[in-house]
Parts: structure tokens; C-alpha cells; sequence
């Protein structure tokens, strides 16, 4: 459906970064302390919304304070609303403090953005590079994107693969707990981790997606570790705008920022040669942290097919997967019973089965076409719409058929004596509007709770004064 | 997030220019301080975003940098810069220093911009001929993969009157491929073609008043991709001059004569059409030289054909009208304004200059040109 693959870009380009909510919700000195670092001015400025960066950019350069209306003047008349907008996001982030008359940037920031820009300072705030080790060179982008793609693609591997009795790779103990904070993952009554409904919507994600959000969890740990958010973040922001394939040194690293090694080595964000290593080279997953696309190396196995999409969905609910990479395998298998599988190429059918098992799970009908959207093989987009509709409407039919059966509690009244007692016990339930169902042939209707009361009461009454 | 988007930036680089703007306020190093970071502002906001310099030296143009290219090996990284804009920076500094030792004294060629604004839409379209593209040549250029194309022209050479054909080709290939050109004029007058050619892709043109404040005049008018121009105007020009160049002398004239099959544009009235070779009849010559004005138009020089009326004086603030009224008068599209009477100033100054001692920063967009035949470039 072409509209709807509209109304995603759309969402997609109206909803904020999810880190922003985030950062919206730290105290102000919290924040001016990370705007003193440009490297976290320079990605918290690419997070910002179109607009919101152009308003930044129009007052990063002016001196003193101006005037909110020559400002305004400015904004064509249909933007007024979009602009007001931009104007309040800036100053739930501090950047813009929130002031009728004036407008002016927060100091530190604009300080710390046009430092950014010109590359002055001495805060060394986009890494220390290493220096050259001709005896050990540091490894190339392939060996970087290959490392960075293991570490993610065990994490989700394990997430997929638990509860089918396959036993894939462990993560370490760190990823473990944090998918269990998360709630992506649960253990009930102390047996081996499960993957919850969040865990299985978080899968058919974008790996862009899934990195923030188990990032967003991380950050809120560190909270409650005591760690200084500051650096946390700090950290990350400078991991986002580093070179890749270079290797920096962690000698001007804080102690928090040293800790924090180890954790985003396990989720495969920096690359290290030992643990207790003096250096480091951040890999993909880090540097894009804050572009947009293309996201990850995750996009398609190691050597698999082309480079987009690997998906192709006939009208008879057939599926198609040109892959060799059993997490996509294992991917497929939430929504698609699999038939067979060839060295490059698992073949499934879309069962009302396979579906429904899918929604039980937590999965819904969009998740489900929408990561067929974006994961359609490029011969798939030919198709105008993208994916047979028919399928589409299917699939979204067995959604709806879960949803056949309401339950609400309440009471049945039946075996009334005469018509006239029960079309008058009936008109009274109707006035109170708690009828559910009625049927005048049985002489019986089903009310609910909220009216039982006052409809025994009504009863009551009759019976003790049938003559009133 | 939102998607990326591709700017092209042509430099005028001609040193004799550049020579005189130095007296004026405006030497090249500065010039070039304030449009790296401008540059750097463009990268800044998305990381997906391209970018490619072009420069124009006198006789040749060059690509200065390209974001396709890859980083030099060698290149150190400081800690306190991104890598991205120290790579940027490092490639056009040294290319404009090498073009301009090897440049020959005594060459007085005019800049090489057309050759350059040319290598400029064949870089974009090259861009725009992507991989998926290719794969299937039926389907639309997908514009997912480069939205809005812009162009940006930082021009400080005047009109060269040969020009006028490459410039309006430029400009019709330039709309086939949905690219809008902005253009600044630095220094030096008014240029009627590079104004005309933003006029007709949708892009802004402006004539540098204050030098000092050019990066914030840079930022405010050419950065904004047209999806933000939409919610946040940009200075348009209120008067565009529309004369164009004869094919016969490359004269820039007021009233032209037009080659009814070929539409050909000529000074004067000709039996022969120079590129057709269409005849017209005796009777038509005769009467198209009766009805000429007295005084024919004279072959202006390319500098002396933009009479400005009351130069120099931009009107700060939204004194007088209310604000609105000045915002609207900076986005009225260039044919509205045929009378010669309206106020000319279309000046949004950003803060007064008697004020808060933010004089250097406070800028006037918009340029008081007249046009002194308002309909049009030809009868």
C-alpha cells in the first residue's frame, strides 16, 4: 500500500530522535555541563529537526540577543504553528531559553557549537587519536564492520533463539542484564531468559532503531550506577563523531568513561585488542550513532545478497528470502512457517497459523507489513503497490479476527413471568443505557455490572408493590 | 531523522577581482574563512549530507572538493575539530593555493564560471544517476536519493555578455534536473544573467551589502534546504532584471527584436535570421525599424546596465510598516513589482545598529534594482 509506506516516511520524519525525550528530561545544569563538550553540541545539533537547526544557525553567529518578532518575521504564514514548535523543543532542551522578547542562544552551547565548527578549543572533546603503532596496525573497516556485526547479531540471535531450545552464543552478563531491564527479555519463576512481547516487536525494528533503544536503557542504568550521566553521554556523542577506522587513545578518558569500555565493546560499538588495551577504534555501529543512514553493517549478512532487501512476497503468501543469515532466518520464522531451505534461500508460506502465532506474541499486523516493506528484495519495488494487497489485507484480517471475541462481565436476566413484566423491567435498563444484549422471543437480557443494582432494586420493587 | 541533501558551491576565484574586493573590506582569506564555515554549518546538520566545491580561476575551473573523495591517509586528526571539516578544509585550501601559483600573470581571461557552474549540474547529475537508478531505467529518478539538489554561486565578476547562452542552457538543465540556484554577489555590481538564473530555478539571489557579516547573511539565506524555506522565508528578489544578450553583437539590450521560428534574439531588425537562416519579408524590416525608439539601444557594457535606484541605503528594521508587511515584500516573486514607484527596500535588518552594539552582525537583505523596461526582455 503505497499510502501507507507514505505514512511512515512521514512518522518517521515528524517523530523526534529518541534521545531527545531523554535529554528534554535532565536538569538544566546536567545539560549546559554536556554543552561545554562541542563533539556533544555538534550531535545533539544533528538530532534537532530540520527547522530547529535552522533557528539555531540563524542565532549561532549573532552577538547579542534579538528581538523574537524580527525573528518572526520571517516565518511564512503557514509555518507559525511548525515554528512555535521548534521554538518550545528548543527550550525544553536549554538551547534556546524560553523568553517572550529576546532570543538568544544558551551561552555555553553557542560557545561549544561554533568552537565545533571552527574546530578551536582546546577540549579535545572528538577524541585523542592514538599514536601510529607500525608493529601493530590497527585493524581495517571490513574487520571493524565484521566485529561490530558478531557482537550485535549474537545479541539478537540470543534474543530470537531463546525458548526454542536451539542454545546460540551468550551474550555476556552485562547484555543479559540490561535485555532483562529492558523487558525485553523476562525469566520466569528463575528459569532461562524468555523473550517478552517488547523483545519481539523490538526485533522487526531497524537496527538504527534497536541500537538507541538499548542504548536509552543503558543511559538509565547509569543513572542508578551512580555514574555521571555527563561523561556517559559524553562518551557516546564522541564515539558519533569519530573517524572510522582509526584508532584513539584512552589516555584522556574519565574514570566512567574507561568503565564504560567494556560494556560497549560487548555490544559491539568500539573495537579493542585486549580488554586492559591502551587504545581503541570505534566501529560503525558507533560512528553513525548520529546520521541517519545507512545505519549499520547488520543490514544483510556477512556475504549475502544484495545489499537492500532480501524479500519477495508472491500473492499465493508465499515468501521468498534470498539470505544465508540465520538471524534473519530466525526473523522470518516469528510471522512465516518455513518450508525449506537452500544454501542462499528459505522459502515460507504466510499461514493463518504462522500469523496468529505472531500476533500472540505481541507482534502487530503493521509491525509485520512493515518489515516486509523495508526488507522487500529490489525486485519487489517494481510493484506499484509494494506488496500484494491482498496478502496485506489478509494479514490485517487475522488481526482483526483476534480481536472477534468482547468480553465484559455482568448479568443475565431471564424467566420472567408475563411479556409485560419483562418489556417493563427492559424499558427501565434501556433508560439507564446498561443493556448489552436482549432477545424479546426468550424473554431474557443480559445487562451489565454497573446497572445489576439498580435494576434488582427496580425488581424488588415491583414485586413488593405490584400495583404502584 | 530527516534526509540528506546535496549542495554544490561554486567560488569565483579571479585573482584581479579578488585584488579590489581586498580594498573594499573583503580580502580572500576572510572570504574564504567565512564560507569553510558555512560549509562546515551544511555538514554539521546531517552526516549524510554531500557537498562539492567547485572553483573558477580565470581561463579554467576545477573541482576543489567533493565529499565522495576519500580522506588522505596522511591527514592528522586534531582532537578538537571533526574529522570531516578538517578534511574539507585541508583539500580547498590547497587546491585554490596550487591553481593559483600555477596561474600566468599576464592572463587576463575573465573567469571560467559558466565552465564552472556547467561542471557543477554535471557533478549533480551524475549524483543523481544512482545505482538503483541504473538497475531500472524505467522508474522515476528516485528522490529519495537526492532531494533538493542546490547550487550556490558565489560570484564576484561582472556580467560577461558572452555568456548569456551557457547561462540560460545552465538554467534549463539545472530545471530539468530540479536543482535551485542561489546566487551571492560578493563584490562588484549587479549581475543581471546569474539573477535571472535564480529567478528561474527558485533560488535566491543577493547582493552582499555588508562584507563583514557575510557568513550570517550566507547561513540565513543559503543554508535552509526549500523544504525549511517554506516555513522560514528567504530573501527573494523583489525586482528582476530581465534583459537578455543579442545573438548577433552579445550586447545586453532593452528592447530586442525575436526571430518568429527560432526565437532568436537580435539588436536590431534583420532580413536574415543569422541562426535559422528564415528570410523576412521587406515590409516587416520596414516597419520594425519605423517603430524603433528614437534613441536606439545603445550597446551597453555589461557594468553599466543595471541603474540602481538610491543605492546604499538599506532601511533597518521593520520601521515604518509592521512586520508582516516587510516579510511579505521580502518573498513577493519578481512580477508584482512592475511599477517604478514601490518602495524599494525590502531590508530586514536582524537587530539596530544604534542599539545593542551589534552592528557587525546585523544584517539587510535584499538589493533595490530597477528594471527600466518592466515587461519583459523582448518585443
Amino acid at each position: 500500500m503505497p499510502s501507507l509506506l507514505r505514512q511512515t516516511e512521514q512518522d518517521k520524519k515528524n517523530t523526534p530522535h529518541s534521545l531527545l525525550p531523554f535529554l528534554q528530561s535532565q536538569s538544566q545544569n546536567t545539560l549546559t555541563r554536556l554543552y561545554q563538550r562541542p563533539s556533544s553540541c555538534l550531535s545533539i545539533f544533528r538530532l534537532l529537526a530540520p527547522l530547529e537547526r535552522q533557528i539555531v544557525m540563524n542565532l549561532l553567529w549573532l552577538e547579542s540577543a534579538i528581538a523574537a518578532s524580527t525573528m518572526a518575521a520571517w516565518v511564512q504564514r503557514d509555518g507559525r504553528k511548525l515554528y512555535e514548535e521548534s521554538l518550545a523543543n528548543l527550550s525544553y532542551l536549554h538551547i534556546l531559553p524560553n523568553s517572550a522578547a529576546k532570543l538568544a542562544l544558551n551561552f555555553t552551547f553557542k560557545t561549544s557549537l561554533r568552537q565545533a565548527l571552527t574546530g578551536g578549543g582546546i577540549s579535545g572533546s572528538f577524541g585523542v587519536p592514538a599514536e601510529k603503532d607500525d608493529k601493530q596496525p590497527g585493524p581495517d573497516i571490513e574487520a571493524l564492520d565484521s566485529f561490530a556485526l558478531e557482537r550485535w547479531e549474537t545479541i539478537l540471535h540470543y534474543m530470537v533463539s531463546s525458548g526454542t531450545g536451539q542454545n546460540p552464543t551468550k551474550p555476556s552478563q552485562g547484555v543479559l542484564f540490561l535485555l532483562q531491564r529492558s523487558e525485553l527479555m523476562n525469566s520466569f519463576y528463575g528459569g532461562p531468559l524468555q523473550i517478552t512481547s517488547a523483545g519481539f516487536q523490538f526485533l522487526l525494528h531497524s537496527p538504527h532503531a534497536q541500537l538507541w533503544d538499548l542504548l536509552l536503557q543503558y543511559l538509565h542504568l547509569a543513572e542508578e550506577r551512580q555514574m555521571d550521566l555527563v561523561e556517559v553521554l559524553g562518551f557516546l556523542f564522541m564515539l558519533s563523531t569519530m573517524d572510522l577506522g582509526r584508532e584513539y587513545s584512552i589516555e584522556n578518558l574519565s574514570t566512567t568513561q574507561k568503565a564504560m569500555l567494556e560494556d560497549l565493546r560487548d555490544y559491539g560499538l568500539i573495537w579493542q585488542r585486549r580488554p586492559n588495551s591502551r587504545r581503541f577504534s570505534p566501529t560503525r555501529l558507533g560512528t553513525t550513532l548520529t546520521s541517519s543512514s545507512p545505519p549499520l553493517p547488520t543490514t544483510t549478512g556477512v556475504g549475502s545478497g544484495p545489499k537492500e532487501g532480501f524479500i519477495v512476497l508472491e500473492t499465493n503468501y508465499r515468501v521468498y528470502a534470498y539470505t544465508d543469515n540465520p538471524l534473519q532466518t530466525a526473523v522470518l520464522n516469528l510471522f512465516v512457517s518455513l518450508k525449506y531451505r537452500f544454501p542462499n534461500l528459505v522459502v515460507g508460506m504466510i499461514t493463518r497459523d504462522s500469523v496468529k502465532k505472531a500476533l500472540m506474541n505481541g507482534i502487530t499486523a503493521d509491525q509485520i507489513i512493515s518489515y516486509l516493506i523495508t526488507h522487500a528484495h529490489p525486485q519487489m519495488r517494481k510493484n506499484n503497490p509494494l506488496l500484494p494487497v491482498t496478502v496485506q489485507d489478509q494479514i490485517r484480517l487475522w488481526e482483526l479476527e483476534k480481536n472477534r471475541l468482547k468480553s465484559s462481565e455482568g448479568y443475565l436476566y431471564t424467566s420472567f413471568t408475563s411479556q409485560a413484566d419483562y418489556e417493563l423491567v427492559l424499558n427501565y435498563a434501556k433508560q439507564l443505557d446498561v443493556i448489552l444484549w436482549e432477545n424479546t422471543g426468550k424473554r431474557c437480557f443480559f445487562g451489565s455490572l454497573e446497572g445489576h443494582s439498580r435494576i434488582k432494586e427496580f425488581i424488588e420493587r415491583r414485586t413488593q408493590n405490584p400495583n404502584s | 531523522m530527516d534526509a540528506s541533501s546535496h549542495l554544490s558551491v561554486v567560488l569565483d576565484l579571479p585573482p584581479a577581482q579578488w585584488h579590489r574586493a581586498a580594498h573594499h573590506g573583503l580580502p580572500l582569506s576572510d572570504f574564504l574563512s567565512h564560507v569553510l564555515v558555512f560549509l562546515h554549518a551544511h555538514i554539521a546538520a546531517n552526516a549524510e549530507n554531500s557537498l562539492a566545491v567547485f572553483g573558477a580561476f580565470p581561463g579554467s575551473s576545477t573541482l576543489l572538493y567533493s565529499s565522495a573523495d576519500p580522506v588522505p591517509e596522511h591527514l592528522p586528526i586534531h582532537p578538537n575539530s571533526y574529522p570531516p571539516f578538517a578534511a574539507l578544509d585541508h583539500a580547498v585550501n590547497r587546491r585554490i593555493h596550487a591553481h593559483l601559483d600555477a596561474l600566468d600573470d599576464s592572463s587576463a581571461d575573465p573567469s571560467a564560471l559558466i565552465a564552472a557552474i556547467t561542471k557543477a549540474l554535471c557533478y549533480v547529475n551524475r549524483l543523481s544517476l544512482s545505482p538503483a537508478a541504473n538497475t531500472n531505467p524505467s522508474a522515476e529518478r528516485d528522490p529519495s536519493v537526492l532531494p533538493d539538489p542546490r547550487l550556490l554561486v558565489l560570484s564576484v565578476s561582472p556580467d560577461l555578455a558572452t555568456s548569456y547562452i551557457p547561462i540560460m542552457n545552465s538554467v534549463f538543465s539545472a530545471q530539468k534536473l530540479k536543482v535551485t540556484i542561489d546566487v551571492c554577489q560578493v563584490f562588484g555590481p549587479d549581475t543581471v544573467f546569474l539573477q535571472q538564473a535564480a529567478h528561474l530555478t527558485g533560488g535566491s539571489y543577493i547582493h552582499l551589502e555588508r562584507r563583514d557579516a557575510l557568513l550570517q547573511y550566507l547561513i540565513m539565506a543559503f543554508l535552509p534546504s526549500p523544504a525549511i524555506r517554506n516555513v522560514i522565508a528567504v530573501p527573494t528578489q523583489d525586482k528582476v532584471d530581465f534583459r537578455a544578450a543579442c545573438f548577433c553583437h552579445k550586447n545586453i539590450v532593452d528592447v530586442g527584436f525575436v526571430c518568429s521560428v527560432c526565437l532568436s534574439i537580435f539588436c536590431q531588425p534583420v532580413p536574415v535570421c543569422s541562426t535559422c537562416r528564415t528570410k523576412f519579408p521587406i515590409k516587416t524590416l520596414q516597419r520594425l525599424n519605423q517603430s524603433r525608439p528614437p534613441l536606439p539601444s545603445t550597446p551597453n557594457g555589461p557594468g553599466a546596465t543595471t541603474p540602481r535606484s538610491n543605492p546604499g541605503t538599506p532601511r533597518i528594521g521593520p520601521g515604518g510598516t509592521n512586520g508582516t508587511a516587510v516579510a511579505r515584500s521580502v518573498s513577493t516573486s519578481a512580477t508584482t513589482a512592475a511599477s517604478g514607484e514601490l518602495p524599494h527596500s525590502s531590508t530586514i535588518g536582524l537587530g539596530t545598529p544604534n542599539g545593542n552594539g551589534n552592528v557587525g552582525r546585523s544584517l539587510s537583505m535584499g538589493t533595490p534594482v530597477t528594471n527600466t523596461s518592466p515587461n519583459g526582455t523582448a518585443r
